[in-house]
């Protein structure tokens, strides 16, 4: 039984910061989606806070889509995600569930070496990574940001999973091998469905990270036609200095926020789940 | 005998083959390239020849001689200073706010400000410079509401100082993630207590002082040193969006100063020395913090 505030003025004053605070961060979307239909005219003529003149300017939409090339970019993103959330989880689950359920001969060391390496920071590793992909021809490659990407992931992969697949009842699985199933089979058939939250948990916390990746993105690729969202999103701001398309901008925006948001709100619970459980270390 | 042998070697071998493709896969990528940076940063090197001079320490020396990268590590640390007392205060206030104090529509609030953390960095830092663009941002407008004159502040090319407008940036974007962690770390302290506490007549805020801050003094602490170490790796980020470590390396940090100096430079080696100085005094900052915020740890009964 909770009695929450008593006096009701500090009660009005700290629900209206609630408030305040709920707007800093609703705002700036909101800012963006009724920028982004908007001219160059109405940016300079009009107050930032003022609505966008009828009709909308959808075109800005289409003359990034077209124009800049966001379908090629958009594709990029989604495959990136999708190919190194994928093998990353597919790696961490496998040495997660043998962390978790085969204790061998310097496991304990081993998870330390997965943990420890959280800890070491990866602007460090920025300048060999390039020099690494490149003399491996995996530079400007979506190979090359799948592989790279699926490493940055892993060790938050297999930490979070270590935790739950011992969290997972151990009955299902001796009788797996009573009757006669393998390792791989039980792996297989019967680890990974009963795991599945904890595999989409950390998947989705992986597509958040990864879909807005722009330092190795930068480094790891230059030639244009195989940007991700961010990597463009930095260009596009950066020429905004001598090319001015305010408009096309905010759509570019919008496109590269609105998938992350859809992910959020469809996995809201997950991902606080998630965080909540990599966070505890 | 011998099938309690073949058992054995099949179990190795299901080990070796769940857990040998991850590791080579990890070093190769991550574990791999840091060890290198290492190497490289005893090297003078333009990274377009195969042509590497071995100079020992000079990197470092250089390093302590270059007032840029003071400079920078003195933005770095006062990003983080700042990030901490901004991102925990108001973080805190937010977590206790919506689990103790009983108020309507908590579960919406607390979805809405984690917003900020599953948008890109980059297009937080493309938003705030709208937001301090001079001519059609958003604050130099709003300031004009009250003064007779439009204001034309140019806020991000101040002669020194411009490093306080990437803070707001870096808090605005922060709160959500550390609030979600203090959330479920509040929840976790038993109920039974402010039962007790209520019944005694004890206010919110003693509650938060004997209470909640005692028990979740652990969870302030790893989000203390997390907001320490991500900012010494990432505040790159942010920084380079908005100014570039502009105006005139003012707003340089580490990162920024690395990638500027490796990738537009092409002093790899160089960069490589910067690289592992912001390994050392993360790891470093994060001794002394774990010192300094080390406080008798309540167990929860």
């Amino acid at each position: 039984m909770n009695f929450g505030l008593r006096n009701p003025v500090a009660k009005t004053i700290f629900y209206a910061i609630l408030v305040v605070w709920g707007l800093a961060v609703l705002y700036p979307l909101a800012w963006t989606a009724l920028d982004a239909l908007k001219d160059n005219a109405q940016f300079m003529g009009n107050a930032p806070w003022s609505l966008p003149n009828l009709p909308l300017l959808w075109s800005n939409f289409s003359y990034v889509w077209d124009r800049y090339n966001f379908d090629s970019y958009f594709v990029n993103s989604l495959v990136i995600t999708a190919g190194s959330t994928v093998l990353g989880l597919l790696l961490s689950a496998s040495t997660a569930y043998v962390l978790a359920r085969y204790p061998f001969r310097g496991s304990g060391a081993l998870y330390l070496f997965y943990i420890a390496s959280m800890m070491v920071p990866f602007v460090l590793a920025l300048i060999p990574l390039f020099f690494l992909m490149n003399s491996l021809h995996l530079i400007n490659t979506t190979l090359g940001m799948i592989l790279v990407y699926a490493s940055s992931v892993l060790a938050f992969g297999v930490f979070v999973l270590v935790g739950f697949f011992k969290s997972l009842p151990k009955e299902l699985e001796e009788s797996a091998v009573i009757d006669g199933a393998s390792y791989y089979g039980t792996f297989f058939r019967i680890m990974l469905p009963l795991s599945q939250p904890g595999l989409v948990t950390v998947a989705i916390i992986n597509v958040l990270n990864i879909w807005n990746e722009y330092v190795v993105g930068t480094v790891l690729i230059n030639d244009p036609r195989h940007y991700t969202l961010p990597v463009e999103i930095g260009v596009m701001q950066a020429e905004m200095q001598y090319r001015t398309e305010w408009g096309p901008l905010f759509a570019a925006l919008l496109i590269t926020i609105v998938p992350v948001l859809v992910v959020y709100i469809l996995f809201q619970r997950k991902i606080a789940s998630g965080i909540t459980a990599g966070a505890v270390k | 005998m011998k099938t309690s042998g073949t058992a054995k070697w099949q179990r190795s071998m299901f080990i070796a083959s769940f857990t040998l493709p991850t590791l080579i896969f990890f070093c190769t990528f991550t574990i791999y390239p840091v060890i290198k940076a290492l190497y490289y940063s005893f090297f003078d090197w333009s990274g377009m020849s195969d042509h590497m001079d071995f100079i020992g320490l000079q990197n470092f020396k250089d390093m302590l001689h270059d007032p840029i990268v003071w400079q920078a590590l003195g933005n770095d640390y006062f990003l983080v200073a700042g990030k901490i007392v901004g991102i925990m205060l108001l973080a805190t206030f937010f977590a206790v706010a919506l689990t103790r104090f009983g108020f309507k529509l908590s579960g919406f609030f607390r979805s809405i400000y984690f917003i900020p953390n599953v948008i890109s960095v980059v297009v937080i830092g493309v938003l705030w410079n709208f937001i301090y663009n001079p001519q059609i941002g958003f604050l130099n407008a709003f300031l004009s509401l009250f003064t007779k004159e439009p204001v034309t502040i140019t806020w991000l090319g101040f002669t020194s100082h411009t490093i306080w407008m990437l803070l707001p940036p870096s808090i605005w974007a922060g709160i959500g993630f550390y609030m979600i962690l203090l959330v479920a770390a509040i929840q976790n302290v038993p109920d039974s207590l402010y039962e007790a506490a209520d019944l005694e007549g004890a206010n919110q805020w003693h509650q938060f002082c004997h209470i909640t801050l005692p028990l979740v003094w652990e969870q302030m602490k790893v989000s203390i040193i997390n907001i320490m170490m991500t900012t010494l790796n990432g505040s790159f980020v942010i920084v380079w969006i908005m100014t570039e470590g502009g105006p005139d390396n003012t707003t340089q940090v580490m990162g920024s100063y690395l990638y500027q100096m490796a990738f537009r430079q092409y002093h790899f080696g160089f960069g490589a020395a910067i690289g592992m100085l912001i390994m050392i005094s993360s790891l470093i900052t994060t001794v002394v913090m774990q010192r300094l915020l080390h406080r008798e740890t309540v167990e929860m009964s």
